[in-house]
């Protein structure tokens, strides 16, 4: 069989070298049986049936394949900015946790203080109005005490006053009263 | 009933025209109860409820009681009369007043003055 199919592309080439190379290859379709009329024909449905594929096949599973693409490139896309965007997320929350808690440590340092000096201030008022009640109390009591003491130095002369004048009531004469009446009188005459 | 502002005034008026050379004028105080009596001015009670009142004080500076323990001389008013005289620049009239209490000495008292001599009063003033 290889044998025969040698000897027909031998005896081809020698007639197409013979007849030029357009002629040649005209021979050699025609040894094989090749109909330029089938030939065009074969194209022609041919061309009709891509057209129809590519209408019906290629171009909805192109136009397809392409819409998935894009998806899948929007998803990445969309992927990617998402973990930008977490990422972003993340970092802001991070500083808004750091300054709530710097604002929280500062919030609690300020209410120790402010605690601190609350206690501080209520017992310096404490002392203070236990110094106060302290003075007035002995001031009280020392004004208890002289207000006793006047009340007995006072009683005191009263009685000795009374006792003086019931002496003098009983010892005093006459003439003693007249002599002191005289001495009176001259001391208001000189007033 | 209590005198007004007017009252008093006419008061007071009536009381310097009854008083002559600092003394309590008899005359002129009987002119003012006529002319008081006859014209019969208004609230004429009150008015000389307020006239009283005036004269009253006036014959009290005119006046010197003298309380006294044990006895008292005449010389001895006549030289306090002529002290309070002097003092008050005005005639002053000296009335005694037994008062055992004051133990020994006088007390002398013209209008709300009074003057304290006695052995009452000193030891009264060491009682206190």
């Amino acid at each position: 069989m290889l044998n025969l199919l040698l000897a027909t592309v031998e005896s081809t080439a020698h007639t197409a070298e013979a007849a030029g190379p357009i002629e040649g290859l005209k021979q050699t379709f025609m040894h094989f049986g090749v109909e330029p009329k089938y030939l065009v024909m074969q194209v022609i449905s041919f061309l009709i049936l891509f057209g129809v594929l590519y209408k019906f096949g290629i171009k909805p599973t192109i136009a397809t394949m392409e819409e998935r693409n894009q998806k899948i490139a929007d998803g990445l896309k969309h992927a990617e900015e998402t973990q930008a965007r977490l990422a972003a997320a993340q970092q802001e929350s991070a500083a808004i946790i750091k300054a709530a808690q710097l604002e929280a440590q500062k919030a609690i340092d300020e209410a120790r203080k402010t605690a601190k000096d609350f206690a501080d201030k209520q017992q310096t008022e404490a002392v203070q109005r236990s110094a106060d009640l302290l003075a007035k109390a002995q001031q009280s009591i020392e004004l208890e005490h002289k207000k006793m003491l006047d009340q007995a130095r006072g009683e005191i002369a009263r009685l000795v006053v009374k006792t003086t004048e019931q002496v003098l009531a009983k010892k005093l004469s006459d003439a003693d009263r007249a002599a002191y009446n005289e001495a009176a009188t001259k001391e208001l005459s000189v007033l | 009933m209590a005198a007004d502002k007017q009252t008093k005034l006419l008061a007071k008026q009536l009381f310097k025209l009854s008083v002559v050379d600092g003394v309590v004028s008899p005359e002129q105080v009987a002119g003012v109860l006529g002319w008081v009596e006859q014209r019969s001015p208004r609230r004429p009670v009150a008015l000389l409820k307020a006239y009283h009142h005036r004269i009253a004080i006036e014959l009290a500076k005119s006046r010197a009681e003298v309380e006294h323990a044990g006895p008292v001389t005449d010389a001895a008013l006549k030289l306090i009369e002529g002290a309070m005289s002097q003092r008050y620049k005005r005639v002053v009239t000296a009335s005694a007043k037994p008062n055992p209490s004051l133990l020994a000495g006088l007390r002398v008292r013209v209008g709300s003055d009074v003057y304290e001599t006695s052995v009452a009063g000193q030891l009264a003033k060491l009682s206190v």
